[in-house]
């Protein structure tokens, strides 16, 4: 199947910053898509290129086939809630959801409401007056009614206590099952994302540094303990991520490709977790761009 | 989309019905109050014998004259409430609250969304506004016949057509500046700012220039002076005698003080008038009247009214045509 996202060396810069730099991406359907990296990684600049909100600087980028927003039927099949969940405060909830029938063709009322009533709101009630959960939970539900085929959600529970995140995202995914919807959701919190996303895209300083089935980044990357020195010579097929070095011992997250042995010393091989794999990739981005020299490798950087 | 524009403009747009008919109201009452007059002090002075009919107009347009301006300022402030209060804020709230951004992602583009809310809105402002106009115009117009000063810049940017004009411009001017400023104070202090210009320069430096002027040649009698100006002024010695404020019933002046001239066409100085230089006014005029002067002054006619109403509504309506092209232009251009 064609890929419901697909980008190709897309570039945007503010003035001279740049917010996103020649991103390759592929993003098959039916994933559940989590986008993660710091803030000011690029996130929203790159849901807001998807969502047509801003046009690139360079470089392209397709949704469902086409460019993002080209007209109201392409618009009909993108569902978009954009950070900080924005709805009218004047307009009650009711007046929302009569706001996503007369402006959506495709619109299920039956499943607004349910939803609505699902989550506790009061149709009477003025959307300014619900609670930060609430006014997501509105938001959400705008945009899966107009039954999308891609739904793209812009940290969509950042404002929200734990509580709220936890019930919105247990939410998300009732709804994601029952819609048979592609979902990107950004987010700067890895534990939001381990829960419901089988597909990463990994941001930072502008770059995606890491994108893949979630059980395919699982399987192919390890961490490697060993007595210090005994890992200087990996194999080229064997990337060193990261490496700690503490009292005698080193630490290192590689990736392998394929299944090619790792030689070497007296190691253990241990399997990584999303949010260590994450944080490996976040950890030499970050130093790359402190001690950046183009000739040397990111973990000699370190050392 | 007819809808939401609705929605969202409802109470404002009550607003303006409730002002409007309020507005009326007082039209009304002034309309007869001063029909009354005119029947009763204006017609009765004509039917009279012996009734000085130009003491009666005069007092007739002294007594009405406040209420008939006080209503035209208002008339010249409501294209600049719907350009400020409803044009701007219709745009720059939905940017400052990131609401945009929920509408812009229905199954509705930009254009369509911005195009339904011109349309409605700004036609609802216009007409508003032309209702406005068509009551004060119904309610002043023996005051403005008894008056006969149609091309007053105040009566003439309140009546008939131009109002519209204003209303059009300025509620088109107020989505542009809110599309390009983004942020509702700013933009709401730059569309003022160029709508008070605007209505400053119009009738400064463009309504007399709309048309070639009328240029006519007018002899010093002593009927040149009256109650409304074409007064002698005599400088220095040596210097260039003039003629202050002389109008022609009707016409927009362009010359507001005009040489005096011989017959051969050169400029009388004063020390020419030495003779004529006596104590009481009066006789001074008359003196420098038997001297075969005369003066130029350039003008744009009465009759020429309505076709400056319809070049000044003309206009405006092509800059508000304008500016919605470059609105609908850059509303796909800018950061959603």
């Amino acid at each position: 199947m064609t890929a419901v996202l697909h980008t190709e060396r897309l570039t945007k810069r503010y003035g001279h910053r740049p917010a996103l730099t020649d991103v390759d991406l592929d993003i098959p359907p039916g994933r559940v898509v989590g986008l993660v990296g710091p803030n000011g990684a690029g996130k929203s600049t790159l849901l807001g290129l998807a969502g047509g909100l801003i046009t690139p600087t360079s470089g392209t980028i397709t949704v469902l086939g086409n460019r993002p927003a080209a007209n109201a039927a392409h618009l009909a099949r993108v569902g978009f809630v954009a950070q900080n969940t924005p709805v009218y405060p004047g307009l009650s909830v009711r007046d929302h959801l009569r706001l996503g029938a007369r402006l959506n063709r495709s619109w299920d009322q039956r499943l607004a409401e349910r939803r609505i009533a699902q989550v506790g709101l009061d149709p009477g009630q003025k959307a300014g007056r619900l609670s930060g959960g609430q006014h997501a939970q509105l938001a959400l539900t705008i945009a899966v009614a107009k039954r999308p085929e891609l739904l793209i959600l812009d940290e969509p529970v950042a404002a929200l206590d734990p509580l709220a995140r936890n019930q919105f995202l247990r939410n998300l995914m009732e709804f994601i099952g029952e819609l048979e919807v592609t979902v990107v959701l950004s987010s700067h919190l890895i534990s939001d994302l381990e829960q419901v996303c089988d597909h990463l895209v990994l941001l930072s300083a502008s770059r995606v540094q890491l994108a893949g089935e979630v059980d395919a980044l699982l399987a192919e990357h390890h961490r490697l303990r060993a007595a210090r020195g005994d890992l200087d010579d990996l194999p080229a097929e064997v990337e060193v991520i990261t490496a700690e070095h503490r009292a005698g011992e080193s630490t290192v997250v590689v990736r392998r490709a394929g299944t090619a042995p790792i030689p070497g010393g007296a190691h253990r091989i241990e399997s990584v977790g999303l949010e260590e794999l994450i944080l490996a990739y976040l950890t030499r981005a970050a130093d790359a761009s402190v001690a950046y020299q183009p000739t040397t490798r990111p973990m000699e950087a370190q050392r | 989309m007819i809808w939401l524009t609705w929605r969202q403009f409802r109470v404002q747009f009550v607003a303006a019905l409730v002002v409007l008919a309020a507005l009326a109201g007082y039209l009304v009452v002034l309309g007869r109050s001063i029909r009354h007059s005119y029947n009763s002090d204006i017609l009765g002075c004509v039917a009279a014998n012996g009734c000085s009919l130009s003491q009666v107009e005069a007092r007739f347009v002294q007594d009405y004259a406040g209420p008939v301006r006080v209503s035209g300022v208002l008339l010249m402030v409501v294209p600049a409430i719907i350009g400020l209060f409803w044009a701007t804020p219709m745009i720059t709230r939905e940017l400052e609250t990131d609401t945009h951004r929920l509408v812009w992602n229905q199954s509705v583009t930009r254009t369509r969304w911005l195009a339904v809310k011109l349309t409605l809105v700004g036609l609802f402002g216009v007409a508003a506004t032309g209702a406005a106009s068509l009551g004060l115009t119904w309610a002043a117009s023996r005051f403005d016949q008894v008056e006969g000063n149609r091309f007053l810049a105040i009566d003439f940017a309140s009546r008939n057509l131009t109002p519209l004009g204003y209303a059009a411009f300025a509620f088109a001017l107020g989505i542009a500046v809110g599309l390009l400023v983004r942020r509702t104070v700013p933009a709401m202090a730059i569309t003022l700012a160029v709508i008070a210009v605007v209505q400053f320069a119009i009738p400064i430096a463009a309504r007399p220039h709309l048309r070639a002027p009328v240029t006519a040649s007018v002899p010093y009698t002593s009927a040149v002076p009256d109650d409304r100006g074409g007064f002698l002024k005599i400088p220095g010695p040596g210097r260039p005698v003039e003629i202050e404020g002389y109008t022609i019933p009707g016409a927009l002046m362009l010359t507001s003080s005009a040489a005096l001239l011989d017959s051969a066409g050169r400029q009388v100085v004063s020390d020419q008038l030495r003779q004529c230089l006596l104590r009481d006014p009066r006789k001074t005029q008359d003196c420098v009247a038997r001297l075969n002067l005369h003066f130029r002054v350039s003008y744009q006619p009465a009759n020429r009214y309505w076709s400056f109403q319809m070049l000044e509504f003309g206009g405006f309506v092509v800059l508000a045509v304008l500016l919605v092209g470059v609105s609908l232009w850059w509303i796909r251009r800018i950061r959603g």
